[in-house]
């Protein structure tokens, strides 16, 4: 069979259920309406937080914990991605890749773009206000205007006001 | 403020067919920039693969509308010389932006329409009139729409911040997945 230069979507997923969300509406909509042959081709992402930017200045009782800090995160994305392979079977995607990089999001997520030369890059969007997107930074605020490719972001609808 | 929408192509969804198809509403924002036009292409050519037998009979896997928002005309000029006192424009004058505005926009539109044409998708237009980034969020909600399209300027920092960006408001504020078309870089693909 040729090998049809398929473009690529990358799906950035985390701990929360927005994410979950993004990846479940791109399987909707570009994949299982071609449960042979679907146009895209699916890379599921990761990004794992470093220990150290998470335990940050914590005094001398940081090398005991970094460990342990490690650790967790470790569980957090085998968890993650474990429901994200659920998900994807769920709608009878098979032909994905999944990944987990570890970094600040915002730059694996724009790397991962580059590496995979992917044509979309899909996010969720915890939906922040903008004091708390200033304060608590937002990485699909930087994926849009940072990465090169196209970027969709997900919303999870919610009754607005 | 008042809206105006111009149904341009036939708008025949009567027939819905109970298949697993999802029927995607997707709303592209054009204006008059480039970059906007290469989104609409961008929607041609990637979401269309959701309707893979784009039928005679209009079962077409996903609706698509294009949007477009005017400026609102201001009412009054400010004279080049000096002097310094704002008159109001005589309504002639009025009428005839006005007149000249609504023909960019056709003109606009129906490039656009052309260009879904030629990819068989069928697609209605709209014309809306104020703040575009306010427009585009209300019409999206009001439209139900699935997934807006915007193309994105690549303003930098500063500039977004100065000249406010449609696609970074957007992005924020609507209720909808917003995808964003960055144009094509110079890179080997």
């Amino acid at each position: 069979m040729a090998t049809t230069e398929k473009p690529t979507m990358l799906v950035g997923i985390d701990d929360s259920h927005h994410s979950l969300y993004a990846l479940e509406w791109t399987l909707d909509h570009f994949f299982t309406n071609f449960p042979s042959n679907p146009p895209f081709k699916l890379v599921v992402l990761h990004a794992k937080a470093l220990p150290s930017s998470v335990v940050g200045l914590a005094g001398p009782g940081a090398v005991d914990i970094v460990p342990i800090v490690d650790a967790d995160l470790k569980k957090t994305a085998a968890r993650v991605v474990e429901a994200a392979k659920q998900m994807c079977s769920s709608k009878s995607v098979h032909d994905v890749q999944f990944e987990v990089m570890e970094g600040d999001p915002r730059n694996v997520l724009c790397e991962a773009v580059e590496k995979y030369h992917a044509s979309m890059l899909v996010l969720g969007s915890h939906g922040y206000g903008a004091i708390k997107r200033a304060v608590l930074g937002s990485v699909s605020d930087y994926c849009v205007h940072h990465a090169h490719c196209t970027v969709t972001i997900v919303k999870k609808p919610k009754i607005k006001h | 403020m008042e809206t105006t929408s111009i149904a341009a192509a036939e708008t025949s969804e009567a027939i819905m067919q109970p298949e697993k198809k999802k029927k995607l509403k997707v709303m592209v924002g054009i204006d008059d920039s480039e970059e906007s036009f290469y989104a609409l292409k961008w929607s041609l050519d990637n979401l269309y693969c959701i309707a893979p037998e784009a039928s005679q009979d209009g079962s077409d896997g996903y609706k698509l509308s294009l949007v477009h928002v005017q400026h609102p005309f201001q009412h009054f000029v400010f004279p080049a010389g000096p002097g310094g006192a704002t008159f109001y424009a005589t309504p002639s004058m009025v009428d005839s932006v006005r007149t000249a505005q609504e023909e960019n926009s056709a003109a606009l539109l129906s490039r656009a329409l052309q260009m879904c044409k030629d990819k068989l998708v069928k697609a209605e237009t709209l014309i809306l009139n104020g703040d575009p980034k306010d427009m585009i969020c209300q019409a999206a909600e009001q439209m139900h729409i699935d997934l807006l399209v915007l193309g994105s300027r690549g303003l930098g920092k500063i500039k977004r911040a100065f000249l406010g960006s449609v696609s970074d408001y957007c992005a924020h504020h609507a209720i909808c997945p917003i995808t964003i078309v960055k144009p094509p870089k110079e890179r080997s693909k």
